[in-house]
């Protein structure tokens, strides 16, 4: 099986009046065909600068991605429009990621007109296809995005990124803003959508509960690095790295018979700008010893499961 | 006759916005106990803030109504007396954390100064011992007190929140409102927040009301919860209760629609539509239109709460 998208030592530096912000400090992985990745962290961690990088809407520091086995680091002009138009990106906020001066039809035809692909009976057809494919009602063509909730917001802005068909979507916290019961309509709609035209995904997100349903694999980044990478049912099941083992021990859970067991860390994300050498959780990390001042590399620890720690071992 | 410490009788809030009425609260009643947290549980707009602000008498002048009902704390009835009265009890027996710590907070005042004039216009001290209450204040939620005079904007949003909780908490309120108080923060820190509440919250025996969408800080934090629907408790009872038996439809497609961290669901089964709007509630069951079991009684007349058990309350046709 060959790899939709492939990242290599990815990196996103950026120049801040304190010196230099590692966003994006030397990530790599590979995601399958019509799989999800789940990208977690906190706020401030990279987890939108490296969705935003890999679809190049900004240009990487250094490392390489690869689409379909193609080279697409260095993508120019039209070689980058034709690869932009199979992967699309879905925004967090609906309420500013719409132009408030289109109508619904506007903004899921756009695609189509820049694309010069279509012709104009055509266009039509495809818009209606694509409302009705992401359940946005028919009457609501002509309404401008204030005239619509969150939900079906984020709905016109999920057609708007299928209009060209393609292979890979960047999802972006599509959900985050969205109330429990229309978040739980928005997953159901991108999962659906995964099944039947074999989209793969990254998810990027820092709601847990979120990114253990709609995941295969999950990577969780800490300051611009992962700490741990994992198929999703093992990671919850077995998570490793004690940044990951606190951060799932700090969701609030409904369950009232499993209590768990909460890890609450010192301090706070401290900043990516000029970091140290070493492991950068190692500042909150209850474990910490001088080894940690050390560089740390992900290493394999099961089939398919990476942790970036040196003191696994001591941990258990 | 009145054997709780706060009680909300039949409250009603009116908003006006371009001639047409808004019914945000319709005729919630809530009682609470000294030391026990109340989870506010409900989607947006469905009026939890507007409870907790006409609690506090804070809600916009021009645009909003109480229509009715009353406010009681500790005996005394509150939407009644005058406003320099309630001056003296807000932000001393009732203080309120909003949602947002980055608005809450005067950018330009130093973090500590804004915490010595809580203290100052409640207590009766030299500005000298309000000064140190504040670095007490400070010490007291993680954060030294050597950076009293530093502004929000040196401050990460979790240490803002928690210059807030200190702010609210500096003269020994009787009852605290929360509303969202950790919904703007990442899960590590909302942990470190929520434990401290909790710690707080013991050592003073405050009441407390949470405000919040998030059924897991409530399942962890609160002894009872109140989910509310269009202005209106749908389901009202002690937690336990409600957690593991939900008797209103609502309450179940709440539950139905949280991916679960601990089992595996292939699909979620969401609420259909939309909630209602509230400038136009239906007749009945304002749920009715989203709810898989709505039958012809469900859309006439107005639907009681009626009381599963004595811990236990839900106004719902089919039980």
């Amino acid at each position: 099986m060959s790899a939709l998208l492939k990242v290599e030592h990815l990196k996103k530096y950026f120049n801040v009046p304190m010196g230099i912000n590692h966003a994006v400090d030397d990530i790599s992985f590979e995601i399958q065909k019509g799989e999800t990745m789940g990208v977690v962290g906190e706020s401030g961690c990279g987890k939108s600068t490296l969705g935003r990088t890999i679809i190049r809407l900004q240009d990487p520091t250094a490392g390489k991605i690869y689409l379909n086995g193609e080279d697409i680091t260095e993508a120019k002009g039209k070689d980058l429009r034709r690869v932009r138009e199979n992967m699309q990106i879905i925004f967090q906020d609906p309420y500013s990621s719409l132009n408030p001066r289109m109508t619904v039809e506007e903004a899921v035809q756009e695609p189509l007109y820049l694309s010069k692909r279509f012709k104009k009976k055509e266009i039509l057809e495809e818009t209606e296809r694509l409302m009705d494919l992401c359940g946005v009602e028919e009457r609501l063509r002509m309404a401008y995005p204030h005239e619509l909730d969150g939900g079906r917001r984020q709905r016109v802005g999920i057609a708007r990124a299928l209009a060209l068909s393609p292979e890979f979507i960047m999802c972006d916290e599509p959900v985050s803003a969205l109330d429990v019961s229309i978040q739980a309509q928005v997953l159901n709609l991108l999962m659906d959508l995964q099944d039947q035209l074999k989209l793969t995904y990254i998810f990027v997100t820092h709601d847990l509960s979120v990114v253990r349903h709609i995941s295969n694999h999950i990577c969780v980044m800490y300051l611009g690095q992962l700490v741990e990478v994992s198929p999703s049912q093992e990671l919850f099941k077995n998570p490793m790295h004690p940044y990951t083992k606190a951060l799932l021990s700090a969701v609030p859970s409904v369950d009232l018979d499993h209590p768990m067991k909460r890890i609450v860390l010192k301090g706070e994300i401290t900043s990516p700008i000029n970091p140290k050498p070493g492991c950068r959780f190692a500042s909150r990390c209850p474990y910490a010893t001088e080894a940690c001042e050390q560089p740390q590399e992900l290493k394999q620890v099961d089939n398919d499961h990476f942790v970036s720690c040196c003191r696994l071992k001591e941990i258990g | 006759m009145n054997n709780h410490f706060l009680e909300i009788k039949d409250l009603a809030v009116e908003y006006t916005s371009d001639g047409s009425i808004i019914h945000a609260v319709n005729g919630v009643s809530i009682n609470l106990d000294a030391g026990e947290t109340l989870g506010l549980v409900g989607e947006t707009g469905a009026g939890k803030t507007t409870i907790a602000k006409s609690i506090l008498r804070i809600l916009p002048d021009r645009s909003a109504k109480v229509q009715g009902g009353e406010v009681w704390l500790d005996g005394q009835e509150l939407l009644g007396i005058p406003e320099k009265e309630m001056l003296k009890i807000r932000g001393n027996k009732i203080s309120m954390i909003f949602q947002d710590p980055m608005t809450a907070l005067n950018p330009v005042m130093t973090v500590g100064g804004q915490i010595t004039e809580a203290i100052s216009l409640h207590e009766d001290m030299k500005l000298n011992e309000a000064k140190k209450k504040a670095c007490e204040m400070l010490e007291m939620v993680g954060i030294p007190a050597e950076r009293y005079s530093e502004y929000p904007h040196q401050f990460s949003g979790g240490m803002k929140q928690r210059v807030v909780i200190a702010m609210a908490l500096a003269c020994n309120p009787e009852l605290l409102l929360a509303d969202e108080p950790t919904s703007a923060l990442d899960v590590t820190v909302q942990a470190q927040v929520m434990e401290m509440m909790g710690r707080l919250k013991e050592k003073y025996n405050m009441a407390m009301i949470l405000i919040t969408h998030d059924l897991g800080v409530v399942a962890e934090s609160c002894d009872k919860v109140a989910i509310i629907y269009a202005g209106k408790i749908v389901e009202y009872g002690d937690k336990e209760e409600v957690f593991r038996h939900p008797a209103h439809p609502y309450t179940k497609g709440l539950f139905g629609s949280l991916p679960s961290m601990n089992s595996d669901k292939p699909r979620l089964s969401p609420i259909p539509g939309l909630p209602p709007d509230p400038s136009d509630l239906p007749d009945g069951c304002a749920f009715g239109p989203r709810c898989p079991q709505v039958c012809d009684k469900c859309r006439k007349g107005s639907i009681p709460l009626k009381e599963l058990s004595k811990q236990h309350a839900c106004r719902c046709m089919l039980n």
